[in-house]
């Protein structure tokens, strides 16, 4: 059997919790073989394949994985200072490039500060710089220098999160007023 | 007596800080009220009430006031600050452009002068309706920029409804009245008077009337472009920024609730690290080598010590510092360490070596070495150590 081209590195991308981003050859690849590698993932590891137009990354059942629900803070958290600064956080999140010493900022004098020294990868600018390394790794953000960067496509998977939590909520709220 | 045309300009600009705030406060609450007028002048210290009477500025209702329509226009378009209109307060050229374009296809062999004039109000009712879509289109840009770029720092529940209200009030609306691909869209209806006109500037038997026609289907040819310019201005530019501000906060929504609880909350997604623990091909081997070292066991036989608590070395402190005292000053005390314990032990334990040289701690005593000077060894049971040569004498006497 003729395995598609980058057929290693693909997989051991994807099996490390890597975002595969539209601007890597293995991306194409990737999407050439899509039902192969749909079918490949789902009854070797029990995981689905996402593949967008521009990333793909792998999905588990598992929910306690503690990591994504820290991207989900941090994420969430930078959303919040940004807009309450006036800024449009989609474009900043799109378009911006950002210093390790500006997050700092936010987040040191952020409302939620409950929340961000009970985490242990948010609780200071040295356990954050550990944080960004591993998004880093998972090609979610694009370090540019030791302090700056910028974020990949894969954010978007944390923006859908987020409208479809609030869509979750608001019909949840609905019901119940409904019910009343 | 009436007033020269440039003397009421040159009012106008003299005071235009003053009209513009006027225009401001009509163009928020309808008019302008009494107290509202007050407070402007007296802020800027004028008191031109009379002069705005006088050109016709302001139009007295009861106690307040009301800037005339033609200077609001006036001030409307030179500001670029439109009031938008609703757009069923648009829809309403679709019925006056309708039916002006009946009575124009049911007289058009009557009467010629109504006919012209038909034609001729077609054409302001066609340039009315046009000028009220790029008012609207003019301030939704604004609006909706003003929303993007968010200088006011308005809350972002604010900011959705604001946008919830222009998208559903004015933006889809209005998209709807200029959309080609509704069949009853306004667009549309001006086409088909295009096209009938279209026919008539080319065939009708009076020349006057020709030439209106040819007049009205030109202008028709540039409205229409007009209009689709309106619309993909709304359809490629107000929709998506406005849409992106309603998806902008249903996002932002979505993290507030979210990080009211973030740990009692399902992450959905997992982008998780799989650790792989392959075999190595050398396993059998390895295994079998590490198996074989406890294939032949020989016997171990343990002897008890049958040591009793007596038989213990107890480093009897108090005695040795007695001896160390009576010694004073001595050179070496390593070397009276080693011979003191060599004269009651065969060999000299490491154990008691260092016990021995605790003593060196003791606070009666002032220790001297030279840090550059050859080391001793001094030899124990099961260790050489190297040790300094130090000198010792009884504190606080030479």
């Amino acid at each position: 059997m003729d395995f598609p081209r980058y057929h290693k590195e693909i997989v051991g991308d994807l099996l490390d919790g890597k975002f595969v981003l539209a601007t890597d050859a293995k991306f194409i690849e990737l999407k050439n073989n899509a039902d192969f590698y749909g079918k490949f993932f789902k009854e070797t590891f029990d995981f689905y394949l996402d593949i967008k137009s521009d990333y793909a990354y792998l999905i588990s059942e598992e929910t306690m994985e503690m990591l994504s629900r820290d991207i989900c803070i941090f994420i969430g958290l930078l959303c919040y200072e940004l807009d309450k600064e006036g800024k449009n956080f989609l474009d900043e999140i799109q378009y911006a490039e950002f210093d390790a010493e500006m997050v700092d900022s936010l987040l040191d004098n952020s409302s939620y500060t409950d929340l961000i020294l009970n985490n242990n990868q948010l609780k200071n600018s040295e356990a954050r710089k550990q944080f960004l390394g591993t998004l880093n790794r998972r090609n979610i953000i694009d370090r540019n220098s030791d302090k700056k960067f910028t974020f990949t496509p894969a954010y978007k998977v944390f923006m859908d999160f987020a409208k479809n939590f609030a869509k979750g909520k608001l019909a949840a709220t609905n019901t119940e007023e409904d019910s009343e | 007596m009436r007033t020269e045309p440039r003397t009421i300009l040159n009012f106008l600009s003299n005071y235009f800080d003053i009209i513009k705030e006027l225009f401001d406060v009509q163009l928020k609450d309808g008019l302008v009220r009494r107290e509202d007028l007050n407070a402007i002048l007296a802020e800027h210290d004028s008191d031109i009430l009379n002069k705005l009477i006088e050109y016709k500025f302001f139009k007295k209702i009861a106690d307040d006031f009301e800037i005339r329509p033609m200077y609001f226009k006036f001030l409307e378009f030179i500001l670029s600050e439109f009031k938008p209109l609703l757009p069923e307060t648009i829809e309403k050229y679709e019925h006056s452009v309708t039916s002006l374009f009946k009575k124009i296809k049911e007289g058009i062999n009557k009467d010629r002068n109504i006919l012209l004039q038909r034609i001729s109000d077609l054409n302001n009712e066609v340039r009315d309706f046009t000028e009220a879509v790029e008012k609207n289109t003019l301030r939704l840009i604004a609006e909706t920029k003003e929303l993007k770029s968010n200088v006011d720092k308005i809350d972002y529940r604010e900011k959705v409804r604001k946008a919830s209200f222009w998208i559903d009030y004015y933006i889809t609306p209005l998209n709807t009245i200029l959309d080609v691909s509704n069949s009853d869209s306004i667009t549309n209806r001006l086409l088909d008077i295009s096209q009938y006109i279209n026919v008539r500037r080319l065939n009708f038997d009076d020349e006057m009337a020709r030439q209106q026609f040819e007049k009205l289907y030109v202008f028709l040819v540039q409205t229409n472009d007009d209009l689709l310019r309106q619309s993909k201005i709304l359809t490629n530019e107000l929709l998506p920024l406005i849409e992106r501000i309603r998806s902008e906060s249903m996002i932002l929504t979505g993290w507030i609730e979210f990080l009211k609880n973030p740990n009692k909350s399902e992450t959905p997604f997992i982008p998780k690290s799989i650790r792989a623990y392959p075999y190595n091909n050398a396993m059998y081997f390895n295994s079998l080598e590490y198996v074989q070292q406890y294939m032949q066991n020989d016997d171990v036989y343990l002897e008890d010590p049958n040591l009793s608590a007596s038989d213990k070395w107890i480093f009897n402190k108090e005695f040795y510092r007695e001896q160390l005292m009576k010694e004073l000053p001595m050179t070496n005390f390593f070397e009276w360490a080693g011979i003191t314990l060599r004269s009651e032990y065969e060999d000299i334990e490491t154990e008691k070596f260092f016990s021995l040289s605790t003593l060196l701690f003791e606070d009666d005593i002032e220790l001297e070495f030279d840090p550059t000077a050859d080391r001793q060894v001094i030899r124990t049971s099961d260790m050489n150590l190297r040790v300094p040569k130090i000198k010792i004498k009884r504190h606080g006497l030479s």
